[in-house]
């Protein structure tokens, strides 16, 4: 049978700044190969080279809505005010600082802009989408699907913007089928947002990181000229612990002071890390790169000795997974959605600090270990196809659409 | 004597690891580090000595008693034997009980429930005296027969497991050495002779002043013991729900002299919940087999019977034995952190002996249980297989965190001098 999904994203590479657009970009991708047609919306303003980006040559089928010129400058609407200021600087720094604008536009123009679109399926990604996807869903009269990357809990260490918690709520509980990204997050939906958990899916995100086979001999040679590195990529945010990785390091190195740090991603804790970093005399190991590209990102994985996750509530976590495409170790945090894929590796409570800087030391000690996990963990990789997972997705639609 | 139905071999393997604390780094070095998890070695072991340790052997014990020919044997392990010791005399003084009754025969094996028989000669053959010394302080018997830790068997075992005195030794009956021959019937190992500096070493550290003249090997019917150990409470095993005449049936039909049915001793009431009805079959299976003639030996009883008779040879040149699918020694030893750990624990061996402290030596061998080692598999660990059940730890990788830092601590506190030689 074949299926035509009207999808409702945000983030798309190459304009996405977390996991999300990546994620979205996978999910299509794998969708088109198991032969779901999709109509993708996006918010995403002007520049003709983006849009050919997000027109990926291999998307045929794929045909992509843009809703013009919403992110451009804001206009005083005074109602907004409020909420823009209340919204976690995170957010406004991912998402713009006219974000509550941008979302109300969206929902606005996406009855119009997706009217002679003749979908089976309705599917849109996160709390900011799912205004479109509910007035979509009620417009062609087609079951609505919400998939939920990351929420406002997860963001915000379960101090939410009500605002934004609101709109996750009524998105949930107005979809037909939710799909959550690991069971960890299902559990909060279960547990916060009060969503019966029969009517939540899992599926794991895939892994867009073809293990690359690297030359062991150059990555070694890189990785043994300097000190060991120990790696931190993500954004500088209360939600990935940066401060936790700060209090590992700085237990590392009391026993090790060869070892060296590397802070990669930039965010609204950025000043207060290294200010941290600076008072607990890791100066000298310290460094902070601010925004790496992924090609940079890339050669920090390969420098890397081991790479920590210490966020404080994951719902994935695909920078777990490209580390270890990468042949790097890994450390992750347990309230974690990864931890649930990823057998290869330790798993940590973010809080205990002390075990994550001993997983590192027993990493830099254990020559064993380390090859072990360089060798096992990609393996697991292979289980994570987006071709497969997207698959899942499908029997999901399926489900929906014959019920 | 006529043997026209086969006779029964019931052993069962009583063992408990002493399981690694939550070490740190920080720890390495400390002058009073404890390695093990005193709480939850102690909890476990209670846990199961309520569950199957208690009950079973007051089940035995009315059997042996009741049934003039239900024999059964033990092999109970020398860190099992401390944990009774420390955490539940009772349960020790219950199998003194059944000592008493002279129908129960203990084996021998390594006091550490180690993997020793693969790396040292010496070390190994000290282990299996300390042991059998201990059977004999313990409830009177010189062992005469010996199982390795997790029936790991090679032929080379055999002969030296001959050389030290022993009679009889158990192993795995694998399909693939046994072709298509019944392990039922009683086998030797080919005979050969070992390298002197083996024999050497072998005569300097035997339990007994004498090798045996020959040495029998009495193979496990793992088909028929893993109906009860493992298939017994599957719902979705064609042979549930398991009864007892049913299961005597089986046992008759496979022919040969000797079934010899081995198992672990916690297959009573822990790994086979009460409820699922273990205790009533096991008692019902003694006066089933009295009602039939058939008697339950022990397997210095089997091999006594087999005097005389023609024995086929059971070619081992590498090692089996009872663990997984696979049954050889990748449940221990396949995995890079699996070899270094145990490498790096006999790289010791030298200079642990030359220091010549207790204390250390103890320390040594308390990391050789075969356990940590298991722990640390990773063979189907993404399936969550019968490892993650059996395992106290996180992962296999948190059970290598934990031993390297013992290893590490073990390391600092051997004298600088030695450490060096």
């Amino acid at each position: 049978m074949s299926i035509h999904s009207l999808m409702f994203g945000w983030e798309y590479p190459p304009l996405h700044l977390g996991g999300l657009g990546v994620a979205c970009h996978g999910l299509v991708q794998g969708l088109l190969k198991n032969g779901v047609r999709v109509t993708l919306v996006l918010p995403h303003p002007h520049s003709a080279e983006e849009e050919h980006d997000v027109l990926a040559p291999t998307s045929a089928q794929m045909k992509s809505v843009q809703i013009p010129s919403i992110m451009g400058p804001y206009d005083t609407h005074r109602q907004y005010l409020h909420k823009i200021t209340t919204i976690s600087k995170e957010m406004q720094q991912v998402y713009g600082s006219d974000l509550p604008e941008a979302v109300a536009h969206f929902t606005a123009m996406s009855a119009e802009i997706t009217k002679d679109v003749h979908a089976d399926i309705v599917h849109c990604h996160d709390w900011m989408t799912y205004g479109a996807g509910i007035e979509a869903a009620k417009q062609h009269q087609k079951p609505l699907v919400a998939h939920i990357h990351a929420t406002e809990l997860d963001r915000t260490h379960f101090h939410p913007n009500q605002w934004i918690y609101e709109m996750e709520r009524s998105g949930l509980a107005a979809a037909h089928r939710i799909i959550a990204v690991s069971n960890y997050t299902k559990g909060i939906l279960t547990e916060h947002y009060g969503i019966p958990a029969e009517k939540i899916r899992v599926v794991h995100n895939g892994s867009s990181e073809e293990h690359l086979q690297p030359d062991h001999a150059i990555t070694a040679s890189v990785r043994h000229q300097r000190h060991p590195m120990v790696l931190f990529l993500g954004r500088m945010t209360i939600q990935k612990g940066p401060v936790q990785f700060l209090e590992m390091a700085t237990k590392v190195h009391a026993v090790r002071p060869d070892v060296q740090f590397v802070m990669a991603g930039e965010g609204d804790m950025m000043n207060e890390v290294i200010d941290r970093a600076c008072k607990m005399g890791l100066g000298n190991c310290m460094v902070f790169t601010g925004k790496v590209s992924s090609k940079e990102a890339k050669k920090l994985y390969q420098q890397a000795e081991c790479f920590v996750m210490p966020s404080l509530s994951e719902p994935f976590g695909l920078v777990a997974l490209e580390a270890i495409a990468h042949d790097t170790p890994v450390i992750v945090s347990r309230q974690s959605g990864v931890s649930e894929v990823m057998a290869h590796g330790f798993t940590v409570d973010f809080w205990d600090t002390d075990k994550m800087a001993d997983c590192v030391l027993t990493i830099l000690r254990e020559k064993s270990l380390a090859m072990q996990l360089k060798i096992e963990a990609p393996r697991s990789l292979r289980n994570l196809r987006w071709e497969q997972q997207a698959g899942h997705v499908r029997s999901i639609y399926l489900d929906l659409i014959t019920a | 004597m006529k043997h026209s139905t086969p006779s029964i071999c019931l052993y069962f393997q009583v063992h408990q690891p002493y399981r690694l604390r939550d070490l740190r780094y920080s720890d390495i070095g400390q002058p009073d580090m404890q390695y093990f998890d005193e709480e939850k070695n102690r909890n476990i072991f209670q846990k199961v000595a309520e569950k199957c340790y208690l009950p079973t052997n007051a089940l035995m014990q009315e059997l042996v008693e009741r049934y003039p020919h239900f024999s059964i044997a033990y092999s109970l392990s020398g860190v099992f034997l401390e944990q009774c010791e420390e955490y539940g005399p009772e349960v020790l003084e219950s199998f003194q009980k059944l000592a008493r009754t002279g129908k129960v025969e203990f084996l021998a094996e390594t006091y550490y429930h180690s993997l020793s028989s693969l790396k040292s000669i010496e070390e190994f053959a000290q282990q299996v005296t300390a042991h059998v010394r201990r059977i004999h302080e313990l409830f009177g018997q010189q062992p005469r027969i010996f199982r390795n830790t997790e029936l790991i068997y090679s032929n080379e075992l055999a002969h030296i497991a001959r050389l030290m005195g022993f009679h009889g030794i158990l192993a795995e009956g694998a399909d693939h050495l046994l072709k298509n021959l019944n392990p039922n019937d009683p086998f030797v190992p080919p005979a050969f002779t070992l390298p002197l500096s083996v024999r050497n070493k072998i005569r300097k550290e035997r339990p007994y002043p004498k090798a045996a003249r020959s040495i029998d090997v009495l193979l496990k019917n793992y088909r028929l013991s893993d109906d009860v150990a493992f298939r017994f409470s599957d719902k979705k095993w064609i042979g549930y729900p398991l009864h007892a005449d049913t299961f005597t049936d089986w046992l008759m039909q496979s022919g040969g002299r000797s079934v010899n049915l081995f198992m672990d001793y916690e297959t009573f009431g822990e790994h086979q919940w009460a409820d699922t009805g273990i205790f009533n079959f096991l008692r019902a299976l003694p006066e089933l087999w009295q009602e039939r003639g058939i008697r339950a030996v022990t397997p210095s009883h089997a091999i006594r019977e087999a005097r005389g008779w023609k024995k086929q040879t059971y070619d081992a040149h590498a090692h089996v034995s009872w663990a997984d699918t696979e049954r050889d020694l990748s449940a221990w030893q396949e995995n890079l952190i699996q070899k270094s750990a145990l490498d790096e624990l006999f790289k010791l061996e030298g200079a642990v002996r030359t220091a010549n402290d207790p204390e250390l030596m103890r320390r040594w061998r308390m990391l050789q249980t075969s356990d940590h080692f298991y722990y640390m598999c990773t063979k189907y660990w993404s399936d969550g297989d019968v490892h993650k059940y059996f395992s106290p730890y996180d992962s296999p990788y948190e059970a290598f965190r934990r031993f390297s830092h013992a290893l590490c601590d073990l390391r600092q506190r051997i004298p600088q001098s030695q450490s060096q030689s």
